[in-house]
């Protein structure tokens, strides 16, 4: 069941993207792109080189962050390969 | 090996090893509410430790404040608390001698530089 290639877990997929950039939709008005180092079993996920979006009545609010440790409790959507959006 | 700060695209780094990693450096917590804290880290337990017997101030969910010194607490925040002081909006409503809070009530703790009584 678990080793047909056809299937992949949802684990799985995330950890493919270790590495490589990765899109972050939390609940609430809030983003991040980055690059995925790692993730634990609450998909509670290490990340660098990190921007966040805020997205606020104003418009979004940006901040750029080295290296960060997010809690996976928020977390809605996983998008590998980052963000369509050029900044 | 520390593998703070590289970016090697080799390494994977789990959140475990990243807490390991960050002890002793500055930090920025953010939470939900979008309030920031700015500090250098400390385990959880490290602070535990550090603040046994000394004023704090524990800030509950509600918002009320109680202002003491801390005579013990285990992993669940559960706190037990001397000479307390119960603070709503700011103003003392109440004085407690011994005072017991469940942890679960508990936001924060934190060490108070302040004496007590010269309290909000």
């Amino acid at each position: 069941m678990a080793n047909n290639p056809s299937q992949l877990l949802p684990s799985e997929l995330i950890d493919r993207c270790i590495g490589s950039k990765i899109w972050v939709i939390m609940k609430g008005d809030k983003e991040l792109v980055g690059t995925l180092r790692g993730f634990d079993v609450y998909v509670n996920m290490v990340l660098e080189d990190v921007t966040e979006y805020e997205i606020t009545a104003e418009g979004r609010r940006i901040t750029k962050l080295d290296q960060i440790l997010l809690n996976g409790n928020n977390i809605a959507i996983l998008v590998p390969g980052g963000s369509p959006d050029p900044e | 090996m520390s593998g703070t700060g590289e970016k090697g695209s080799a390494t994977t780094k789990t959140p475990g090893d990243f807490l390991k990693a960050i002890r002793g450096r500055p930090v920025v917590v953010k939470l939900n509410s979008g309030v920031d804290y700015r500090a250098t880290t400390k385990t959880p337990g490290d602070f535990l430790k550090a603040i046994r017997g000394r004023p704090v101030v524990v800030k509950l969910n509600s918002g009320v404040d109680y202002r003491g010194i801390l005579a013990c607490l285990d992993g669940y925040m559960n706190i037990a608390m001397e000479q307390t002081e119960e603070y709503v909006n700011g103003q003392l409503k109440n004085k407690y001698g011994d005072a017991f809070i469940r942890g679960n009530n508990v936001l924060y703790i934190s060490t108070s530089k302040r004496t007590l009584a010269d309290g909000a």
